[in-house]
């Protein structure tokens, strides 16, 4: 491979300082679980779902280009499966969660139920709440961890599968790696779509074990596509001004990964609209109790920020042509939505964390805090980008011989 | 009683005409159009196409279907208007929720975006496309159905104000097409 030395100049980051920058993060996220569990807790997982929706939505943009025979998307997918190196990883950082649950000295650390003498704001325990007594069948720890099992497990192969067979086909030129590819990718994307549900009930939805809605896992998917989405062309447009995919990346792909980008700002709209409307309209204490949670204090303002952030600028914004075809209008966009998409995750984890008073904790009610958001963040993000660059090092820039490749270099307006 | 319509010239190969739609272009003609048998990469930049107008009647139906939308919804749950049918218009409590509120108008409110849309699009593209149009001289030529086969044309319609029919004609030669005719209206 000392062929494409050349690819690798000095303006490609170093992935040893990714990794620096996440054992960083991990290392104050570890500080906090000592000074504020609970909240260090919870930042933790919010960083952690933060990187992982984008990982799990790469693995979905390959599955989707695989089972489509798409050919445009051929130049893009290299990238995709660099991110998808990290899934391992990601699994790993899911186990510090595990021993929090048990290491502690509260194992409703995170998700309530799991301790059933934790008191209920204001009547009984979780052991008595016959909510839980109902849905005990599905909230037991051993089957929620053997859940988070099979889920890490499902994307890992999946993504395991599809890189090797991608990165054979560099060296062999064979068709049946696409053929094959095709084939994981029919079962993959039921597989994955399934986990990611599951993942969405329980990592998020059990934190507030009362509540429900069968929206939950779209509404997850759909943050993971626009996420990847978003990252993707970060990415390629990052690799196009040092150079790389100079010539190769062209605006023609740049405008097709926007209007992706737009028909899930629009889904995110729907699915999130639906969620809310049905629950309003139902006007059941159940449901409702979880919209109300997310009125008081600045929680209203965060929904607020949703509302016209995450879908209506976005929708606006993306329905230009010539903004989808400018590399910086793109950066700003993709970066908005990564913000937004951060924030979703905040406003749906963050409230389920309650105060002395039962009260839904406050985004900013200590500055400290946003030291242990950073580092959930910082932590599992620096571990990503280290997979990334480290799997882009080692790998050729794009899949040179997929059949489909030459398509996909004269795709253009 | 029979006049000029244009002239109409015919070329081999998708590299054919595309250069020549580009001279044509440069010659500052406004007045032309080709017919290809299939869409030709690239023709559009070489003619100086601007990118279609039809979204802006797309917005246009968006905006008006949204706002139709909301005001019926606002119109028959909590008007107090009299128009003469119901005295004291049709406000009535359903499940305890307000009279109007922009939650459960937005379905309506967003089909409504969805079909306008649709329409204004379609509209705005016969609009944009001069359709229906049932005749159109090009039609008359004999060779036209070519154009459905093997065969690029480019014609340079007579009410172009550089029209010349000599010149023009001398012009068009000058692209080397295998065929030059003169189009009757």
């Amino acid at each position: 491979m000392s062929a494409e030395a050349m690819q690798h100049d000095a303006s490609i980051p170093n992935p040893k300082k990714w990794l620096l920058i996440g054992a960083t993060g991990l290392l104050i996220s570890m500080v906090g679980f000592f000074v504020d569990t609970r909240m260090a807790a919870f930042s933790y997982l919010i960083g952690l779902l933060f990187i992982t929706s984008i990982s799990v939505g790469m693995l979905f943009l390959v599955l989707i280009h695989h089972i489509m025979d798409a050919s445009w998307s051929v130049v893009v997918r290299r990238q995709a499966e660099n991110f998808l190196s990290a899934m391992p990883y990601l699994g790993i950082l899911f186990i510090p969660v595990f021993l929090l649950t048990y290491l502690s000295g509260n194992q409703g650390v995170l998700w309530i139920w799991m301790d059933p003498t934790e008191p209920l704001h204001g009547h009984g325990t979780v052991g008595e709440d016959i909510l839980w007594v109902k849905k005990q069948w599905w909230l037991t720890e051993s089957f929620f961890w053997i859940r988070a099992l099979i889920a890490f497990g499902t994307w890992i192969l999946f993504a395991r599968a599809f890189r090797k067979h991608s990165i054979a086909q560099d060296a062999d030129g064979s068709p049946s790696h696409t053929f094959a590819s095709r084939k994981l990718a029919a079962g993959g994307l039921f597989a994955v779509a399934l986990t990611w549900t599951m993942a969405g009930f329980d990592w998020i939805m059990s934190l507030e074990y009362h509540w429900f809605s069968t929206m939950f896992g779209v509404w997850f998917f759909t943050n993971a596509m626009r996420a990847a989405l978003a990252v993707l062309i970060l990415a390629s447009i990052f690799l196009v001004s040092k150079g790389p995919l100079k010539g190769i990346f062209n605006n023609k792909h740049l405008h097709d990964l926007a209007t992706l980008s737009f028909a899930f700002t629009v889904f995110w709209g729907y699915i999130s609209f639906s969620q809310y409307f049905l629950i309003w309209n139902a006007n059941i204490p159940e449901e409702t109790f979880w919209y109300n949670l997310r009125e008081q204090g600045l929680w209203w303002e965060v929904s607020m920020l949703l509302i016209f952030g995450h879908f209506l600028f976005p929708f606006l914004y993306l329905l230009q042509f010539p903004l989808k075809v400018n590399h910086k209008s793109m950066i700003f966009i993709a970066i908005w939505i990564l913000t937004m998409q951060l924030v979703d995750i905040f406003f749906n984890v963050l409230p389920s964390l309650k105060d002395s008073h039962g009260e839904p904790v406050q985004l900013f009610s200590s500055p400290v805090n946003l030291i242990w958001y950073a580092a959930g963040i910082v932590g599992a993000g620096g571990v990503l980008l280290w997979a990334y660059w480290t799997s882009y090092r080692k790998n050729r820039i794009i899949p040179i011989r997929d059949p489909r490749i030459v398509e996909s270099l004269n795709h253009n307006f | 009683m029979a006049k000029k319509c244009g002239l109409i010239a015919k070329f081999d190969s998708p590299a054919d005409i595309m250069n020549a739609a580009r001279k044509v272009r440069e010659a500052g003609f406004k007045q032309w159009d080709v017919v290809t048998p299939f869409p030709v990469h690239g023709l559009d930049p070489a003619m100086g196409l601007k990118r279609s107008l039809v979204p802006r009647f797309t917005i246009i139906g968006g905006i008006t279907g949204i706002t139709t939308g909301m005001l019926m919804i606002a119109f028959t749950g909590a008007s107090d208007l009299d128009l003469g049918i119901l005295s004291e218009g049709y406000k009535l409590i359903v499940g305890g929720k307000p009279f109007f509120s922009p939650h459960f108008a937005f379905p309506v409110a967003y089909e409504l975006t969805i079909l306008f849309s649709a329409f204004a699009s379609i509209i705005g593209m016969f609009i944009l496309n001069k359709l229906p149009m049932h005749y159109h001289p090009v039609l008359k030529y004999d060779d036209i159905a070519q154009g459905t086969d093997d065969k690029f044309f480019l014609c340079i319609e007579k009410d172009d104000p550089q029209f010349d029919l000599e010149k023009t004609r001398a012009f068009i030669q000058g692209l080397k097409p295998t065929d030059i005719s003169e189009l009757e209206d």
